[in-house]
């Protein structure tokens, strides 16, 4: 690999290149989308929580005005489920037959001329049910249980010997409860056809797996199926499968013959495009009473739907948080009669993060030891698993910086031992670390005749800063300005991209980038091999360094031609290459590729009459590996460490244990956090380039919000000396 | 167990005719009673700017002025709003001329996503004309009514003090004013 010479690790804060669009309204959103004889529509959902469907009425609602078309299981004809994921299987299609799985489920989808009228033709769909109990506590044994779903079960030394002989154990279990994702744009899908093509702009975290999916559903080939996703209103996770209603809205598009418009309802958005699924988790620690490790043993039960494997890995954290030579960790997932889940911001880690270090701060105060020292203490300075070196980790470094910034030094070891202005103080932290992912990806650079550069990816922009990150590697790897490069993302038709998941959208849009943008260098050297005019002739990619819109001899950087005068002088528009770029394995690296890691501190106050309590500080310092955009990664951070608030002590979906029914599915009943619940939030990044992915980085997206609850909660046990070992915490557990 | 379904009507119903006055131009509609303001805009008018996040008026995406106050357009009926003036963010600056507000989101980025964004600039112009944005605190107790998912508000406030400054308690006077505001 041919790396340029390289920038600083913290690079410039550019303005948003999409944030004109975004700021004046004029960014396209799939629900901005119309297109002529557009119909609407609206769905109609379950109102049993198992069972089966005994007879589904559609006179009065086809009676409606302006219906066009009314679908149920009894009209809408086979669909064939979407492809296996690295996330799981894609969800069950609809309306296959009569089976009821959980309260909520899409049961018809009314068609209308308009909203209104399809909103209105939905409620007139009369539906019996045979109801069945619903399947719905972790613990049922009529719940169907896979163990180690996804295989990231660890067994190191020995656990039993090792906790029987610690000086010191921790034995505690932790509960944490059903969070919905709720990006601000719901969730859309408008569809048409054309032809045997099938066009759709879609809420989607992962367009080239739309495509796949779709085209799977309706049994046509991939090419047939162009998914349009330039903008998306967020997603946190809940774009990151294909879900029924994108497949319905197609189906009704078929049938109807005019492109059809579905919006979720903020309801349904509860039940329709998934959710962080409840848990409980145990973890029992063993040390010396000198604070060294000697045993981790946690397990975790999660719930998935009746017909899923939700990919949720939460006790596998342990596995490489600390330094510690005897470990085990047991993932189990329970099925359950509820709406199928997904990853939401973090998923796995943020729940398995919570528990092992609210688990780590009780054991500081079994052993009367700092927090802070317990985490330096068991440092994992290699990979525990393999006893690698890490390809970058400042995990010392983020909780040393921490702590200085944060004055962690002021805080007195005992709880309810700091007051200030009547209310009491804590200080908590967490440790933090993301497990690395990375996939295969492509991308396609062009420069033009005018010397402007064109690259894409069918990545996503969900409000990442994919496309400023993305325009701003480009054109360090072209020799441009930002302002000379366009990036285009969010069309399935683009050369194919994984997921904006995973926390790895920079890393694998950023390399292939990055590939396709050298092997464009590598295309004009080619162009001008034998051109007797050119100043470059005879230059291989590896003799010339792109700079200023040319691309100058590496040996002599006094000798350069601009790509405009060589495409002028070849009578060529444009010149293209692909890139792409696949990650090494640990085998490959010699090394153990690395997430970010991080170190969370966080002031809160607590009245200690009425038990409200508010964070009032938070600081996180972040080893991102290189950080491409200090304005926007800082974003990414402040953000998550909103939604970490929000886990921490305002989220949780409620459903009616007979049913399942989610009782608060509004923004106005299940609570996340405003304006005013939010504290200043301080961060700063640390660490080096990280040596296993070409352009440094390691991938900030959810690392943000992971930390944020145990640190609360252990905040919230220094200033009350009331450990809550559930999530969120309210005020009524503290009085 | 059996869902029943609510009376209803086999023709449509009687068809309402108004004009919407949005940014300062009069759109004569006929349409359904039950439109509401949002969607007018949203999908009749095609002045996309004005975002649904959830139509229940608890999130404040669809945030636009009507006489000159914030009002949530997703709980007010279009046909309520005749001959009134509606302020959106297309009434605001252009992409290469922007309102001192959009400027400011842009350079505080304020803002991820961007789908909460129009309504919260429209609520960032509300507050100032309230005179609400004189402190941080303030600020934030009178922009929590749009939720931002993506958890900018600490940029969101930033970008309002910017603009509003503090000595004159945050009236901005570039705010659009509609004629015959309603208290």
């Amino acid at each position: 690999m041919t790396t340029i010479s390289r920038p600083r690790l913290i690079g410039p804060g550019i303005n948003r290149v999409d944030g004109p669009l975004k700021v004046t309204g004029r960014a396209p959103y799939p629900n901005d989308f119309a297109y002529p004889g557009m119909v609407h529509a609206v769905l109609v959902r379950s109102t049993a929580g198992a069972g089966r469907i005994t007879e589904i009425d559609t006179t009065a609602a086809e009676r409606s005005p302006g219906v066009v078309s009314v679908l149920t299981h009894l009209n809408a004809g086979p669909l064939a489920r979407g492809p296996m994921t690295p996330l799981g299987v894609s969800p069950p299609a609809p309306l296959q037959d009569d089976a009821i799985l959980h309260y909520g489920q899409i049961v018809a989808v009314a068609v209308a001329e308009t909203f209104e009228e399809a909103t209105e033709a939905a409620y007139a769909v009369r539906v019996g049910y045979a109801d069945e109990p619903a399947v719905l506590d972790l613990d049922d044994p009529r719940a169907k249980v896979r163990t180690n779903p996804w295989g990231r079960d660890a067994d190191r030394g020995d656990v039993p010997v090792a906790l029987a002989g610690a000086e010191v154990v921790v034995d505690e279990t932790y509960l944490t409860v059903d969070n919905t994702n709720n990006p601000m744009g719901p969730l859309t899908t408008v569809a048409r056809w054309e032809g045997d093509t099938l066009v759709v702009n879609n809420s989607t975290q992962w367009a080239s797996l739309e495509g796949a999916a779709l085209a799977a559903a309706f049994g046509i080939p991939e090419e047939s199926v162009h998914v349009v996703a330039p903008y998306v209103g967020g997603g946190f996770g809940a774009g990151l499968r294909v879900w029924q209603h994108v497949v319905l809205a197609a189906l009704a598009a078929r049938v109807t013959g005019r492109p059809v418009k579905l919006v979720l309802t903020r309801p349904q958005m509860f039940t329709a495009c998934g959710h962080r699924p409840k848990g409980r988790q145990r973890v029992r620690l063993g040390a010396t009473r000198e604070g060294a490790l000697v045993a981790v043993q946690h397990e975790a039960r999660t719930a998935s739907a009746v017909d899923d494997d939700n990919f949720e890995p939460t006790a596998s954290v342990s596995a490489t948080a600390y330094a510690c030579p005897n470990v085990i960790t047991r993932d189990v997932q329970a099925r359950l009669n509820v709406p199928v889940p997904n990853s939401m911001r973090g998923p796995g880690t943020a729940t398995g993060n919570y528990a092992l270090e609210c688990a780590m701060d009780e054991l500081a105060y079994r052993l009367g030891m700092d927090p802070l020292e317990l985490r330096l203490r068991n440092d994992a300075a290699v990979h525990p698993p393999t006893g690698l070196p890490w390809s970058s980790r400042a995990h010392k470094e983020c909780l040393e910086r921490g702590a200085e910034l944060f004055g962690w030094s002021r805080r007195t070891h005992e709880p309810r031992s700091m007051r200030e202005d009547g209310l009491l103080v804590g200080y908590g932290l967490a440790a933090v670390g993301y497990p690395w992912f990375r996939a295969r990806c492509s991308a396609r650079a062009t420069i033009r005749r005018d010397g402007t550069a064109y690259v894409c990816s069918a990545g996503t922009e969900i409000g990442n800063g994919a496309y400023t990150v993305l325009v701003q590697l480009s054109a360090e790897a072209l020799g441009l300005d930002p302002g000379q490069v366009t990036f285009g993302l969010g069309d399935s038709t683009m050369p194919m991209a994984p997921q904006t998941g995973g926390s790895s959208l920079t890393g694998a849009v950023g390399s292939a980038a990055h590939e396709a943008c050298r092997a464009l260098v590598g295309a004009f050297t080619d162009l001008v091999a034998d051109d007797g005019d050119s100043p470059l002739r005879g230059c291989t990619a590896d003799d010339v360094e792109p700079a200023d819109g040319a691309l100058r001899r590496r040996d002599d950087p006094a000798v350069h031609e601009s790509y405009r005068d060589i495409l002028a002088r070849h009578h060529r528009p444009d010149l293209s290459a692909d890139g792409e770029s696949t990650p090494l394995t640990a085998d490959e690296l010699g090394m153990a590729p690395a997430g970010a890691f991080g170190a969370k501190y966080v002031e809160v106050r607590v009245d200690p009459d009425l038990g409200r309590i508010r964070v009032a500080r938070a600081l996180s310092v972040i080893d991102g590996g290189r950080i491409v955009n200090e304005k926007t990664a800082r974003s990414q951070i402040i953000g998550g460490t909103v939604g970490g608030i929000g886990m921490a002590l305002f989220e949780e979906t409620v459903s009616d244990p007979g049913s399942g029914r989610i009782a608060n599915a509004t923004l106005g009943d299940y609570i996340v956090p405003v304006n005013a619940d939010i504290p200043d939030m301080q961060v700063e990044f640390a660490g080096s380039w990280d040596r296993a992915n070409p352009v440094g980085t390691k991938g900030i997206g959810e690392i943000g919000l992971v930390g944020l609850a145990p640190a609360i909660a252990n905040a919230v046990f220094h200033a009350t000396g009331r450990r809550i070992r559930s999530l969120p915490i309210t005020l009524d557990q503290l009085l | 167990m059996t869902l029943q379904a609510k009376p209803h009507a086999e023709e449509s119903l009687p068809q309402t005719e108004f004009t919407l006055r949005v940014n300062g131009r009069d759109h004569p509609l006929r349409t359904d009673a039950r439109l509401t303001l949002l969607d007018a805009l949203h999908d009749r008018l095609g002045l996309t700017g004005t975002k649904k996040g959830c139509d229940q008026g608890t999130c404040g995406a669809c945030t636009v002025h009507v006489d000159g106050r914030r009002v949530l357009s997703c709980l007010t009926l279009a046909a309520q709003c005749d001959e009134r003036e509606i302020a959106t963010v297309e009434g605001l600056g252009t992409e290469d001329e922007l309102h001192p507000v959009q400027r400011a989101f842009l350079e505080h980025d304020a803002f991820q996503c961007g789908y909460c964004t129009p309504g919260q600039i429209m609520s960032a112009l509300g507050l100032m004309a309230e005179g609400r944005a004189g402190s941080p605190d303030e600020i934030r107790e009178y922009m929590s009514g749009n939720i931002c998912r993506c958890g900018a508000y600490q940029n969101i406030v930033a970008a309002i003090r910017d603009v509003a400054g503090t000595e004159d308690g945050g009236r901005a006077d570039d705010v659009p004013q509609a004629e015959g505001g309603r208290p």
